[in-house]
């Protein structure tokens, strides 16, 4: 095996334990943690595939980059989405986040 | 110099795995965080080794020193109890309709790195870090600034979301 397929598999890992908590944790908390995984394996696929390849090596480190910023992002929309979750309903538990309000 | 690569890959592998499986199996929320700061450390490793030096301090400052001090934030704001949120175990139902959501889109994923191999350069190139930076302030500014845009907004969104009004409703 060459070493690109490593690293996919290493980066494959990564999704499959973020696809594994997120859709077996029962806290929003776990959630992001698994959301954060999958993010990681997915700039870890994409900085070995431009490094390993011909391709523009750059452009996967620029690309890279911007998937930290969405991440980062992400990771204070949820916090912000958590923190009004827990103040409405007392808890993070997804099953207790059941009622809709029109 | 072939076989220390290949011992820290192997390292790198070992403190992924473990950093995730203590990520994602771990009763207690804080036990999971340190699971994942783990994981993002070995995934800085994988990029030292990948000639990305960049990216591997990238990496440190931005997940290990913000997105994972948020995440505590995010545990500390919820009044979580010291039992563990995650104690009472699931259904088995539940755990295997999880591992089979797992495993069917990663066995085909394998499936397919592992049979169609791309060609490869086998060493990773170097790209000095004056090119990344003329980069972003060239062909893709435009992308640089919509990030900033877009974290601009997600934290105004933020503060608006967890303002607590006074006096209100």
């Amino acid at each position: 095996m060459s070493n690109l397929v490593l690293y996919q598999l290493v980066a494959l890992i990564l999704l499959m334990a973020g696809l594994f908590g997120i859709t077996q944790r029962k806290t929003l908390v776990g959630m992001l943690i698994s959301v954060e995984l999958m993010l990681n394996g997915a700039g870890l696929s994409i900085v070995a595939a431009s490094q390993l390849t011909p391709a523009n090596a750059m452009l996967g480190q620029l690309g890279t980059l911007f998937v930290m910023g969405l991440a980062a992002a992400e990771a204070t929309l949820v916090l912000a989405i958590i923190v009004v979750v827990a103040r409405r309903f007392g808890s993070t538990k997804t099953s207790d986040v059941s009622t809709l309000k029109g | 110099m072939e076989h220390m690569a290949k011992i820290a890959f192997g390292l790198y592998t070992l403190i992924i795995l473990g950093g995730s499986i203590l990520a994602v199996g771990s009763a207690s929320l804080v036990r999971a965080m340190v699971g994942l700061i783990a994981t993002l450390l070995g995934v800085a490793g994988m990029y030292m080794l990948l000639n990305a030096q960049f990216m591997a301090l990238m990496q440190i400052l931005i997940y290990v020193g913000a997105v994972c001090v948020l995440i505590f934030f995010a545990i500390m704001l919820t009044r979580a109890d010291g039992k563990g949120e995650e104690a009472e175990s699931a259904p088995v139902r539940k755990n295997v309709l999880a591992l089979l959501a797992v495993l069917v889109p990663g066995s085909i994923l394998a499936w397919l790195v592992m049979t169609k191999p791309q060609p490869t350069t086998g060493i990773p190139v170097e790209v000095a870090i004056e090119k990344l930076g003329l980069g972003l302030l060239g062909p893709y500014a435009l992308a640089f600034e919509l990030i900033s845009v877009v974290l601009l907004i997600s934290m105004a969104g933020a503060v608006l979301l967890a303002w607590e009004r006074r006096g209100g409703k």
